[in-house]
């Protein structure tokens, strides 16, 4: 099946998405990750400015299957998070790289970005 | 798809998990239980070698009729539950999980009966289908009026495409419904007539949801080795007056020195779903373990089964420690969610 992978956003390799907007990175997880997860029924968002660690556990979705890490794709001070989630935790299945957004971080180091992938090597990671 | 004792199951169809438990509740759904196995037992020994290696007592019911019962191991411990379909005086359909046909083989040719027994798997030879909810009957009934009418734990045969075919009155999901054993070369078919008779297909994913709000055991988890049917609450399915069966000893003695734990609902505030092997703490002292949890959809909030010290009274607060974080929960008397 054909996964939505869109081009101006920045990966994880493992399955979050990035998105920056002016030195601040909104970040949720991609159309492949909600896909395998399956119906998601909760999400743990980070608290509002504590600050996290690129690649560490920032975030907690739980579907009726399992629970999962959602690790932050950049280091920085959470700055805003969707506490939409708490009684829609569907958007994430319904619409991962909008109203799914899980948390806005600000960016400590711009060069982290450069570590994630592109839409194009993105989806070669997922084809297989 | 994923393995599951040997077999290739759907979790879910594309409708999803939610969507395929809230057609349960609210319409019908079809759910391929044919991993669960199905033992031919018949002869004249067949009703003896049933009363002697399982729990429940056959006198209790007729030809004609269901059963759910337990085989135990000599320590007292549920090796197996099991529905029985009692097809004709010496022939029944005996159907354990996915993964313990051949245990149940062994157990009924190891009962030392007088009469002949025959006990063969014939797992492969056909397909289960369980058609629940509240209008499982009404959507089946274009497609076999037979089996739609079936009575609860009542087995009926009926005839698909000409072949024959048997339906009993039992499931898994605390819904009314019918499940039908159809011969293989009609399966597919079978599959078919249902869906377009307007029936969801509905996966592994929902079948444990429902069966959870239900407060229906899951071999495995609720059910296993250490785990007797006392310590499950389970006891109704044990007969004492019919005499002799394998485990019977070792559950006297559990009775007479008390048991511990037991099974019981746990109801959480909030989402999160709680999960097996998590905690339950009561006034911060661990009282017990999750056997399974997960997000009610019918409810909206966690739920879990749990084994916990005979202490830990229904209506008692206790938090379960998900991964660290500490979720409020009420011991609740189960099912979760009551039919209709």
């Amino acid at each position: 099946m054909g996964m939505n992978v869109p081009d101006d956003l920045r990966y994880s390799a493992d399955h979050e998405w990035a998105k920056l907007e002016d030195g601040r990175v909104r970040v949720g997880i991609t159309d492949y990750a909600q896909d395998a997860l399956g119906d998601i029924v909760y999400v743990q968002v980070p608290e509002l400015g504590s600050r996290v660690e690129k690649r560490e556990t920032f975030s907690e979705v739980e579907s009726t299957k399992s629970v999962s890490d959602i690790y932050a794709p950049v280091s920085g001070t959470i700055t805003e998070v969707n506490s939409e989630l708490a009684d829609s935790p569907e958007r994430l299945n319904e619409d991962p790289y909008g109203e799914g957004w899980i948390a806005v971080i600000q960016l400590e180091n711009a060069s982290q970005l450069d570590d994630l992938l592109d839409a194009e090597a993105y989806r070669e990671l997922t084809s297989g | 798809m994923v393995p599951f004792g040997g077999w290739e199951m759907p979790l879910s169809y594309p409708g999803g998990t939610l969507a395929e438990h809230r057609a349960c509740r609210t319409d019908a759904a079809v759910f391929d239980v044919s991993h669960l196995g199905t033992v031919r037992v018949s002869g004249a020994g067949a009703l003896e070698a049933l009363q002697r290696a399982l729990t429940n007592d056959l006198q209790r019911i007729e030809p004609g009729r269901a059963q759910y019962t337990h085989l135990l191991d000599l320590d007292g411990s549920v090796l197996d539950d099991i529905i029985i379909w009692w097809l004709q005086p010496e022939l029944f359909h005996i159907m354990p999980n996915a993964s313990n046909t051949q245990r149940v083989v062994t157990a009924l040719q190891g009962t030392g009966t007088a009469g002949p027994t025959s006990a063969v798997d014939i797992t492969d030879q056909r397909a289960v289908l369980a058609i629940q909810g509240p209008r499982a009957r009404e959507r089946l009934e274009p497609v076999t009026a037979a089996a739609a009418s079936v009575g609860r734990f009542q087995v009926a045969s009926f005839e698909f495409d000409g072949v024959p075919c048997t339906a009993a009155g039992t499931g898994y999901t605390g819904e009314d419904g019918v499940e039908c054993a159809v011969p293989s070369t009609v399966a597919g078919r079978f599959w078919e007539a249902v869906l377009e008779a307007g029936v969801e297909p509905a996966g592994l994913g929902a079948r444990d949801t429902l069966r959870l709000e239900a407060g229906l055991p899951l071999h495995g988890h609720e059910l296993g080795p250490g785990i007797t049917p006392l310590n499950a609450r389970l006891g109704w399915v044990i007969s004492w007056d019919k005499g002799d069966f394998t485990g019977r000893e070792a559950l006297e003695r559990q009775q007479s020195r008390g048991v511990d734990p037991v099974l019981k609902g746990i109801a959480v505030q909030g989402r999160r779903p709680p999960r097996a092997g998590q905690d339950v703490l009561e006034n911060h002292t661990r009282v017990g373990t999750v056997s399974s949890g997960n997000y009610s959809p019918t409810l909206g909030h966690g739920i879990a089964l749990a084994f916990l010290e005979p202490g830990v009274a229904t209506g008692d607060r206790v938090e379960i420690d998900a991964r660290g974080l500490l979720l409020d929960g009420q011991v609740v008397e189960l099912p979760f969610v009551k039919r209709r």
